[in-house]
């Protein structure tokens, strides 16, 4: 586009590229050179970090400036030149920060977490493999790339689900998640074409930027007309649930959310970095991507399914039992509330709780982390038959793990949405602004804000039931098995260094001066559209008292049924326990219904292939052979026959003439008087 | 001595010379076949750095446009009253061959690699890998259809005999299907070469003509002639071009192949031996895309327009069939071979959007499946070399015992199922844009062709994924036992050295399609522009 770019222009981009670059190399050298080396852990670990300040760098540069935009033709198809570039702005510089700086922690924490396994160099392959997937879906510019780079981070996800690849769970989980993205893939790439189809260009400034073809195109008459043509408005919203399947895909949104609580089969470092802060948000990062193409059914459909998702996966959450699942339902219901809040407008806010949730998620799971394998390391030093990732089998880890507990007590109040935390600040944001949305709305969306209010409690609620039963009361396991040996902390630095600088992002002063108010957040207003108009009424000081007070009532209502024991606590065999245990039957659903179908249809279909097209074949065989049978009988009885009869006629008449020629006179004598005789007798019977 | 001749006869002097050796050399000859299709890569691939692109060589219907050309007389009879007979030996390529001549070229040399399995009739065998060789080049350059038609039956009789003598049990049967299915087309092409032949008159000479592109042009069809584009003429009262056209489309839909004249497949790929498998896959469907584009659409434009719906929804047929059916497959090699009825529907569904990003994705989709399902196949060979077992059900956990095969395997199926990153996923994408676009550019597809067509891609990503999770993933588990375990070790040099150079070119094509695109984009420009002329 602009081919000379200004110099300094042109060298922020090259340090986005090296920064983007940089885990691939590692991947790379890692690979190629380094085998099973131990310091492939180093070299994914350095990568990241150079990336890191170079992000750094980048962001402080791009941030709230006009942007940086750079291309050059990639291929030609066709009239079609395909463009390859990089876009820098707001929310992609924002992105490449984030995720370099939720990598840093994530690679530091893995030397040690996985440095006894023996896939440790394997494992940093395929981490430096996603951390240059992810990095590139932020920056590039055009909706081919980005689908590439789509698909790449949704395959090292895979490869990381199924790390360890001996184990069955593991290996069924990583192709529901990659068969489950693969829908919203190809949600993503239909939207895509019909964009491309449209517009002719696949350049997401072109399409979606300010004064961008989206923008300018029009929806009348059942046309959808752009600048180049028009086609059917039916396509305008086929494109939509195409981006809709992609970020329910990618994001966990219902209805395709449930390869995420399975993705935990991964080690949960992973689960930290991808499935909980970076890869997963990239959904919502496509719809800050494509926003200016929803229309307002659109974007009410968005409010509406991320409302719901919110709700379902906290419900859920309440009575899961695996310390990874919870956390994993917290992750999708806290999706949720960012695709909400894209649908009710709060552009701004989803992303600032997007950034938020990076931080305070990651935490918790390298909490879990630490928790789990210090849970594992008991079962494996005592032989017991236990799952290290019960919380049941937990209690009283706040004495034994001090710091992971300060750590995760900071994480759990960021996730709940308790001031001072940065959660919070972006949490408030979207509920206030989800009441000022349903103000002109009638009806049932009256409710969205009301349920998201609701599943905020519920946040409150199942993260307190978690915290307690980790690291309140009494260590179950020993109370169990009172002989069993115990030798538990926090561990080394690799661990407490990540905690600790992920804790102090987790805190408001990060993202704003004032712990109050969300609109004074520099990250809520580096999105705030031109055209917004900051309305002040009495839900920005209702709503924040309203969840915050009832947050803290259901904290200590926690607190009370699960510590102290002494109070009311929930019946275990209602219906509605049953429906929150099993996940509300949906992934059964599908087992049963959709994947059973699928199975069936390819079944009949190969049953149809071999007995009725090939049969046909077969039949015409058996046609051909009998026809040929037939005309090897005819040829031999009737053709040949008639050939032969008449060979056996001559055959015959020789024969019998023969003998009137023996030689012998006799003979002669006697058949010359026959014929007189016979000449006669003729005469004299005509006379 | 030209080039192209050069290319398409080497392989047969090899193979001369291999029939000319005695026995006792036999172990000589793999290495003979090997150096002759070498030798014939590094004639491609100096065609390939030579050739121009521009609109002035987009070659398609523009005889002086096309490149590395060899017109010789052939056959000339003077036939008195009914004028000369003309034949010529015409050779030449545009972009749309010149990629595909490449992939052939390549993917003979890995069926060269792969010919070490074989053991017995090993004179025989080379000699009739050699002469197959030398048909499917051919095919690709020949420019006049009666040559055209040379090596396109030339191409069946060693296949007969490679599937015939050294497949597997019910090698006979696959055999005598594949042959009859293919000269069913081909007895019928022969009808419409002859039509066609009476019907065109080279401008120049005045006599009949085989040149496919002076039938190319409506100018030199003889008026009131049967395929003649003004005489509406009838052959069992349907339009006498229609059914010129469907005729040479059943003949190469066989080839692609295109549901249902699919059945051939399945079987002749389960019991051909790897190497053929290899060239099956890899030429021998090519070929059946490339003819529609050159043959087809070329000579029957007016046709091929009219009925681009119903090329398109047997191109959706083929990528959703095919789809399911390899789902269902619990044999490696069928899955395998069904998976390419599918991808080889996106090929069928480019060419008939007849947009610019349809046909190209088209070609390339041809390219990188050429690629790709020679690594498959090569892949299921290796393991069923090892242990002569290829169902799916009695393997578990090849990733502990064979490391670099499952990592080989990996690329294969990802690059297979659309992985961005590897040639697939250009080329599907672009067929499927096509097919999309269609609608807009020139109304002959609905848009629905696309959306179906997508879902071609997750079913793929379902049967392979369930494959490398049945297979490959989980603890080691064999049907048999402690002897597989033995047997089943990795790949070894020669086997790297095959497979290497095959995924870098799947991932090279996918970073930078453009090697491929850019020699193309000229010829699909000018048979778009070739189309919308009529």
């Amino acid at each position: 586009m602009n081919p000379t770019l200004p110099y300094t222009d042109a060298q922020t981009v090259t340090l986005a590229i090296i920064a983007v670059v940089l885990p691939f190399a590692a991947f790379l050298v890692n690979f190629l050179l380094l085998g099973k080396s131990k310091a492939s852990g180093w070299v994914s670990t350095l990568a990241i970090l150079a990336s890191t300040v170079l992000a750094a760098n980048v962001f402080f540069k791009v941030w709230n400036s006009p942007g940086i935009h750079t291309q050059q033709v990639w291929f030609t198809i066709g009239a079609t030149k395909v463009q390859a570039g990089i876009l820098l702005n707001n929310l992609s510089v924002l992105m490449l920060l984030l995720v370099s700086v939720i990598a840093l922690p994530v690679h530091i924490y893995s030397t040690a977490y996985m440095k006894d396994d023996d896939g440790y160099s394997r494992y940093f392959r395929y981490l430096s493999l996603f951390c240059f997937s992810m990095l590139a879906l932020v920056v590039v510019d055009n909706l081919i790339l980005l689908y590439a780079f789509w698909e790449l981070v949704g395959f090292s996800s895979y490869l990381l689900i199924g790390f360890w690849f001996t184990r069955e769970s593991a290996i069924i989980a990583n192709k529901k998640a990659f068969i489950i993205n693969r829908i919203g893939d190809i949600g993503l790439l239909t939207a895509i074409i019909i964009l491309y189809t449209q517009f002719n260009t696949f350049d997401i400034q072109q399409l979606f930027g300010d004064k961008g073809l989206i923008v300018n195109s029009i929806i009348a008459n059942g046309e959808w007309t752009g600048a180049l043509g028009s086609i059917p408005a039916l396509w305008q919203y086929v494109a939509f649930g195409g981006v809709f399947l992609a970020v329910a895909a990618k994001s966990a949104q219902f209805p395709l959310h449930t390869w995420l609580p399975d993705a935990m089969e991964g080690p949960t470092s992973v689960s930290a970095l991808i499935h909980a802060a970076t890869m997963v948000a990239a959904g919502v990062f496509l719809l800050g991507r494509v926003y200016p193409m929803f229309n307002g059914t659109e974007l009410t459909v968005l409010a509406v399914i991320g409302c719901f998702t919110a709700f379902m996966a906290a419900t859920i959450a309440l009575t899961q039992n695996d310390l990874k699942r919870i956390l994993a339902y917290s992750t999708i219901s806290q999706l949720g509330f960012m695709v909400m809040a894209m649908g009710v407008g709060a552009y701004s806010s989803s992303l600032f709780h997007l950034a938020t949730h990076a931080f305070f998620k990651c935490l918790l799971f390298l909490v879990a982390g630490i928790v789990i394998h210090q849970v594992k390391h008991i079962k494996d030093d005592n032989n017991l038959d236990i799952d290290p990732q019960n919380i049941l089998h937990m209690g009283g880890l706040r004495k034994k793990l001090p710091l992971t507990f300060i750590a995760a007590i900071i994480g759990a109040l960021a996730l709940v949405g308790l001031p001072l935390t940065s959660g919070y600040l972006s949490k408030d944001g979207i509920l206030i602004q989800a009441f000022d949305w349903s103000d002109n709305k009638g009806g049932i969306l009256k409710l969205i804000p009301y349920a998201a209010l609701f599943t905020s409690w519920l946040t409150a609620f199942y993260v307190a039931r978690l915290i307690v039963k980790v690291f309140f009361g009494e260590f179950r396991l020993q109370k169990m098995n009172p002989h069993i040996h115990i030798h538990m902390g926090d561990g080394g630095w690799q661990y407490k260094l990540p905690l600790v600088f992920l804790a102090l992002c987790c805190l408001f002063p990060l993202f704003s001066l004032s712990p109050i108010f969300y609109e004074d957040a520099w990250l809520y207003k580096g999105f705030l559209q031109a055209n917004f108009l900051a309305r002040e009424n009495m839900y920005h000081y209702i709503i924040p008292v309203l969840v915050n007070i009832l947050s803290v009532v259901v904290i200590y209502f926690a607190y009370m049924i699960y510590v102290k024991r002494n109070t009311w606590s929930f019946p275990q065999t209602g219906m509605l326990f049953r429906i929150s245990f099993n996940e509300w039957y949906i992934d059964s659903f599908y087992n049963r219904v959709i994947v059973r179908f699928v199975m069936w249809l390819s079944n009949a279909l190969y049953w149809f292939d071999s007995k009725v097209v090939d049969g046909f074949v077969n039949l015409l065989e058996k046609i051909g052979i009998a026809i040929a049978g037939i005309a090897a009988w005819l040829d031999k009885h009737i053709v040949d026959g008639l050939l032969h009869l008449i060979a056996d006629i001559v055959h015959g008449i020789g024969g019998f003439a023969r003998r009137f020629q023996g030689g012998k006179i006799q003979y002669y004598l006697f058949s010359m008087l026959l014929v007189l005789i016979t000449v006669f007798i003729l005469k004299l019977i005509w006379t | 001595m030209n080039i192209l001749t050069l290319l398409i006869f080497t392989p047969i002097l090899f193979g001369l010379v291999i029939l000319l050796l005695p026995s006792s050399l036999r172990a000589s000859f793999k290495y003979i076949t090997l150096f002759a299709t070498l030798v014939q890569l590094c004639f491609s691939i100096y065609i390939y750095l030579h050739f121009q692109t521009g609109a002035a060589f987009a070659g398609i219907n523009h005889e002086d446009q096309f490149q590395f050309v060899q017109k010789l007389p052939w056959i000339s009879l003077d036939l008195g009253g009914m004028g000369k007979m003309q034949i010529e030996y015409f050779v030449g390529i545009d972009g749309i061959s010149v990629t595909l001549l490449v992939m052939t070229s390549l993917v003979m040399v890995i069926a060269a690699i792969a010919s070490w399995e074989i053991t017995s009739n090993l004179k025989g065998f080379f000699a009739l890998f050699l002469l197959l060789d030398m048909a499917v080049v051919g095919v690709f350059c020949a420019l006049d259809f009666f040559l055209f038609y040379t090596f396109y039956e030339l191409m069946l009789l060693p296949l007969y005999f490679l599937i015939g003598m050294w497949g597997g049990a019910r090698r006979e049967y696959a055999a005598i299907k594949f042959f009859l299915y293919t000269l069913f087309g081909s007895v019928f092409m022969l009808l419409v070469m002859v039509g066609l032949y009476l019907s065109v008159k080279d401008p120049a000479t005045g006599n009949h003509t085989f040149n496919i592109i002076h039938m190319m042009n409506p100018a030199n069809y003889i008026e009131g002639s049967v395929f003649s584009v003004l005489s509406n003429a009838t052959i069992l009262g349907m339009p006498a071009r229609a059914v010129g056209f469907v005729v040479l489309f059943i003949a190469f839909a066989i080839k692609v192949p295109v549901v249902p004249l699919h059945t051939w497949l399945p079987d002749a790929h389960v019991e051909a031996p790897t190497p053929v498998s290899i060239i099956l896959a890899g030429i021998l469907l090519k070929i059946g895309g490339y003819g529609i584009i050159r043959i087809c659409i070329g000579i029957f434009p007016d046709a091929a327009l009219s009925g681009a719906f119903w090329l398109g929804l047997l191109g959706v047929i083929s990528i959703l069939y095919g789809a399911f059916n390899a789902l269902a497959q619990r044999d490696l090699k069928r899955m395998i071979a069904y998976s390419s009825v599918s991808h080889m529907g996106f090929v069928l569904l480019g060419i008939a959007s007849n947009t610019a990003e349809g046909i190209s994705g088209a070609v390339l989709q041809m390219v990188s499946h050429g690629f790709l399902s020679t690594m498959l196949f090569f892949l299921v060979g290796v393991i069923y070399n090892r242990v002569h077992d290829r169902d799916i059900y009695n393997f578990r956990g090849l990733g502990t015992l064979m490391p670099r095969y499952t990592v080989y395997v990996m690329i294969a199926f990802f690059a297979s199922l659309g992985l961005p990153g590897f040639s697939a996923f250009v080329a599907e994408a672009f067929s499927l844009a096509g097919a999309f676009k269609s609608h807009s550019v020139n109304g002959l597809l609905p848009y629905w062709m696309a959306i179906c067509g997508s879902v071609g891609i997750l079913l793929s990503a379902a049967y392979f994924l369930w494959t490398l999770q049945r297979m490959f993933f989980g603890g080691v588990s064999l049907k048999g036992g402690d002897v597989w375990k033995v047997a089943l070790t990795d790949i070894n040099f020669r086997e790297t050295a095959t497979l290497l150079p095959l995924a870098l070119i799947a991932l090279i094509l996918g970073i930078m399609p453009s090697l491929v695109l850019g020699k193309i984009n000229d010829s699909v420009l000018a048979l778009i522009q070739f189309l919308q002329l009529k």
